[in-house]
This record gives structure tokens, sequence and C-alpha cells, in this order.
């Protein structure tokens, strides 16, 4: 599984990250005005979230060999 | 007796877009711009601008310049390519309409690069390809979501639309839910654009989000599906990250270092074939594997390099930052820094089957589909996956140049439509059916379900190289599979959207292995070991699917060759 690393200190909560994943791993923490990681099983390293974060606050680190895929042949 | 107040919230619009992507966005706009007092309301399962494939790719757009020949580049796609399987009415309109489609979203604020003389910067990936590829910036979509908003269109984000509410045979809207809070909606509309991608079957990573949730709503509904036996495209990946190894096609070795790509590739292709699909499988099966890319052969990989990056063709600050990061965790991440990379057909699917016609009209009245939900069932593609239908570039301008005729289309088709009734009764008998998964108790977790479809997808025996032995097996798995939905179990909403998006994967592989059962020969991407040439004598068919009383029905539909310029 890939790991979402955010450095919460560092984040504004300008919810950038939070519209960015096409496949919803992040919630909102509305009291904290933070991400919250939810799902990191459902990433797929498209590294948009990392892009957008204007403060670069989070680091997407791609499990390339944990994450499964199927027999080809 | 409820009411769909009492059910949860109502929404309405005049039209119902349905994702927030590319085609979404560029219909809504279409809209707008043809009819500014038509209310349309985009929902998206995420954040719409964000979603769909064109933010996280290439942005390269597949045209013709007005001093290509549209008469060549016909002949090519049709006698080439998609082997008269082509609507070739519709690919005529879209490719002599693709040169416009970059003119109007310039006009949106969408970036695309030009030449001092004000020609569009373009790349090809090969001498003998008789398309160009411009370049846009990959904040394409959020372009097009700032100029939506200017111009009124309505937005609700991370609402799962699952299923089409009918008034008789006519589209009235849809139901879904929030993948946040659980909230149901209703939303009343009187034209519904399906635009929320294909099937990638949740496996090729990064970029394809397609998981069929719109082609399994219009199934539902009664909608035509065609070409669904197209639906197994693949990108050679790299087999240790996964990652897309560009061009590997044309420079494969098998393990005794010998080359066999180039009996089936003799000149260097402008995109995938499942013809070396089918050669890597023979390689495999006789003991000859693994297969490796020669990267310093690789001439389409430096091609892409242009395409990808900012470099002297055009300075793309936001598609760099993209790839650089991509490219840089990719490479700390391969175990092998030599020339030779192991590669293997990674799976993507893009199964688009929904059938449209000039108009982008499904065969349900009221039913729209833009986009990658349709660029297979449109059949400007022929006989290949669609998008990009073997032709790079082709899958962005496909949803743009599908999304500027159908938004227009439905506008009118709105005009002169009344006020559909949205009954109650039906809505809630929806409701509990989609949210059945969190009833069930000791059931089947989706993420299970979803990998049971992988393993029974990618396998290249299964889905590029057929056979009746091994479709017939494969289909039989897929049936076990679709008797075990009513047990699937949702923990939370979002995996509710996962458990709908399990369902769609299954019913997306029916489709898929029972019209390749029914296509007795080879054409195109479709390759059966048992029938291994073409049979224009009785294949110039187009395979239809569609639900009647619960069954999948397949029939077939002679293509109008004799309408046609091109014939066999």
């Amino acid at each position: 599984m890939n790991t979402i690393k955010i450095d919460l200190e560092c984040c504004e909560g300008c919810r950038n990250c939070f519209d960015a994943c096409f496949v919803n791993v992040f919630r909102w923490d509305g009291e904290k005005g933070q991400p919250i990681v939810a799902y990191p099983e459902d990433c797929v390293e498209c590294n948009k979230c990392e892009l957008s974060c204007p403060d670069s606050c989070i680091e997407v680190i791609p499990d390339y060999e944990g994450n499964y895929w199927p027999p080809v042949l | 007796m409820a009411t769909l107040e009492s059910l949860g919230t109502v929404l309405s619009a005049d039209v119902l877009v349905v994702g927030g992507g590319i085609a979404g966005l560029t219909a809504a706009i279409s809209i707008k711009e043809a009819s500014p007092d038509v209310a349309v309301l985009v929902v998206d399962k995420c954040a719409p601008g964000f979603g769909g494939k064109a933010n996280k790719g290439g942005g390269n757009l597949a045209f013709l310049a007005p001093e290509d020949s549209l008469e060549d580049m016909l002949a090519f796609r049709v006698q080439k390519v998609g082997c008269y399987l082509e609507d070739q009415e519709l690919l005529r309109d879209f490719l002599s309409g693709t040169y416009g489609v970059l003119q109007r979203i310039e006009s949106w604020g969408c970036t695309v690069f030009h030449k001092p003389d004000g020609s569009y910067v373009y790349v090809r990936y090969a001498e003998n390809m008789p398309w160009r590829m411009a370049l846009c910036e990959q904040d394409i979509t959020e372009s097009m979501l700032r100029h939506a908003r200017k111009n009124k269109v309505k937005f609700v984000d991370h609402v799962s639309i699952v299923d089409l509410v009918k008034d008789g045979d006519r589209a009235a809207g849809a139901v879904g839910f929030s993948v946040i809070d659980g909230a149901f909606y209703t939303i009343k509309a009187k034209a519904v654009i399906l635009a929320n991608g294909n099937q990638n079957y949740k496996l090729m990573r990064r970029w394809a989000s397609g998981r069929g949730d719109g082609i399994a709503a219009a199934y539902r509904a009664g909608a035509e599906m065609r070409n669904a036996e197209f639906g197994s495209f693949i990108n050679w990946v790299f087999a240790d990250t996964k990652e897309v190894c560009q061009g590997a096609e044309n420079v494969l070795y098998n393990a005794k270092g010998e080359n066999i790509s180039r009996a089936v590739r003799p000149v260097i292709e402008a995109d995938l074939a499942s013809k070396e699909v089918v050669a890597w499988y023979k390689a495999m099966v006789a003991g000859d594997g693994p297969v490796y890319a020669n990267m310093p052969e690789n001439a389409i990989a430096q091609a892409s390099h242009k395409a990808f990056h900012s470099d002297g063709v055009a300075v793309r600050p936001v598609t760099t930052r993209f790839w650089t990061l991509t490219i840089k965790k990719a490479m700390a991440g391969s175990k092998n820094p030599g020339p030779m990379q192991e590669v293997i057909p990674g799976f993507i699917g893009e199964g688009s089957p929904v059938r449209v016609d000039h108009q982008m009209a499904t065969t349900l009245p009221g039913l729209y589909a833009v986009g990658d939900v349709a660029a297979a069932g449109s059949a400007w593609a022929g006989a290949v996956p669609a998008p990009p239908g073997r032709m790079r570039g082709g899958g962005m301008m496909g949803a743009m140049w599908m999304a500027m005729r159908g938004g227009p289309a439905a506008a009118a088709y709105v005009a002169g439509a009344g006020e559909p009734a949205v009954d109650a009764a039906q809505v809630e008998a929806l409701k509990e059916r989609i949210f059945a998964p969190l009833q069930v108790a000791g059931g089947v977790e989706p993420p299970e379900m979803i990998r049971a479809i992988q393993d029974i997808m990618q396998p290249v025996g299964n889905t590029i190289y057929k056979s009746e032995e091994r479709l017939s097996a494969a289909l039989d798995k897929v049936l076990a599979l679709k008797a075990e939905l009513p047990r699937l179990h949702a923990k939370d909403w979002h995996y509710l959207a996962a458990c709908n998006e399990a369902g769609a994967m299954v019913g997306s592989a029916e489709q898929f292995f029972r019209t390749s059962l029914v296509r007795k020969e080879s054409r195109g991407w479709h390759i059966r070991e048992d029938y291994a040439e073409r049979d224009d004598a009785n294949w110039l068919k187009w395979i239809i699917a569609k639900d009647v009383d619960g069954e999948m029905v397949v029939s077939t539909e002679d293509v109008p060759v004799d309408r046609y310029p091109l014939k066999p």
C-alpha cells in the first residue's frame, strides 16, 4: 500500500489535496481544517495531491512492490 | 407512501451532466454557449475539474491541420486501423472537426501551444503517422472548470450517481449518494448526459479512473451497448513499477535475445496494436520469456520526451512538474537500470460501449453520452479499443469533440421536451437497491470482488488472444461473480461506491466476453486463435448487447458499408 505522508504542522488547510484526489483517498477534518488520509489503499500514485500542495507538506511514497497485480499470462 | 423529499435531497436541472472531467465540462460549457438559459448541473464522484484522465496524461490532442488530407486520413483509419467497422460518417465529422476544437477551447482559457507563425505546435511519433498531436497544458480541466463557473454552470461534488430515473422509456434524471456522508440525492432533469468515463477495472494505476459507473447505469436503464468486444486495451508497462513504457511495442525481445515485434511491426507505428501482445503471449507460452524492451532502440520513448515535457517544443510548467515527479519516483522504484527492461502487457480495458448516434443520443430518449463512456459505442474508431482508438491524442480530442456535439444536442432536446414525471416509488426502490450492501453482514468486501475481476481480465489469453475455450471459461467465472453480487458488503459510504463499481465491472466483463464469443473472426484488436482470419462476408457487423428483463441479449446489426465511401 502506498504511504501518504502529511506534515500537519505545515498544512494551512487550503483543501487543494482533498479536491485533487480523483479516487477519494482523503476526508476533511472540518474542526481542524486539515485533511485525513482515510483510504490510502485506494491511492494510485498520481501524485496530484503532492503537486497541488502550495507548501509542499505532502509526500506520496509509492509501494511498487506491494501493490497487487494479477497474473498476466 | 414516500415522497421524493422524504427519501433525500431533491435537486433539479434542465440538463444533468454526470462527471466533471474533460467531456462533462466541455458538454456543460457547450450547452451554455448554445443556450445560456438552460440550467446545467454537473455532478462528480470526486471534485469537478480534477477527476478523469485528462489532467494526468501527456496533454496530446490529435488533430488534422487545414493543409492535411482528410481523405488520406480516413483511408488510413478505415483500411488499416478500424477495419471497416467504423461509422464512416461520424469519423469524417470528427476528424474534420478537430482543428475547430483546438480554437474553441483556447477561447475558454485553455492553453494550447502555437508557433511564432500562429500555427499549432505539434508532435508526430512516427513518420508515417497521418495526424498530428497538438500540445496543451495539463491543467486543461481546471481552466474549463473556471470557464464553466463563469458561465453559470452549477456543480455538486463527491456525489456518486448510480442509476438513471425514467419516465416511461425516457430518462428523467438520476439518483446517487454522497460518498462523504451517505446523503441520498434525487436529481430531476429533462435530459441526462453521461460523461463519467469508461471501464478500466481499477487496474492500471495513476490515471485510469474509469470504473464503468455510467456504462452500468445506462445498461440497467435499457440503453444499447455496441462494440463491447473491443474493451481490452493494454499499455506496455515495466514489470517492476507497472509504469507505462512508451514505445516498447516496437522493440520487444525475448529472453533468447530475438526481436519478436519486428515481424509484426516492420515499421514504427504510432500506437499499440494487439498483434504484438499476441507475439508476447506466444513467446511466453513457448518458454522464451520474459520479454524485454530494448530501450536504446526505442524511438517513441525519445519522441515521448518531446510530447510530455517542456523543451524547445513547448514550455509546459504544470505538465513538466507532473512528469518529472512521476518519472523520478518510478526510476527510484526500478530494480534494473540496464538498457533491457522487462515489460508486460498491462491491462487498461477502456471498455466504452454505450451506443450513441451522430448527436451523441443513446437509444434511451433524453439520455446522451459523451467522451470515454461512449467512445467505442459511437463507432468512430471501428474495430479497436477507444479511446485512443489507435490514434494517440485521440482520447482527449474525441471527448471534447463528442461533448461539443452532444451538449447542444441535449439542449435542443430539452427545448422541445416537457417536464418529466419522477415517480417516488421508483426512486425508493432504487435507493433500497443502492444502499443494500450496507445491510449485508459477513458478505464479500468490494476489494475482494474487484481483485477477482482483475484476475479474469488481465490474463492475455482471456482478453487479447481469444479462443472459444478461454472466453467461455472466463465468462463462467464472471457469471459466478455476478451471482455473488448480492453478497457485497459496504462498511461505509466510500466502500458503498466501491460496491457499485464492482457491480459495474462484473457487468462490463460479461458484456465483453459474451460479445467476444459471438464475433467468430479476427478483426482489428479482436484476435481469435480459433478464427484467425477476417471474415468480411459474415462479419461486417456491429454486435449489440442489451438488457431485456434482466438477461443480457446479444444481437448483430449490419454496418451500412454500402452507404459509405470506403468499402472492403
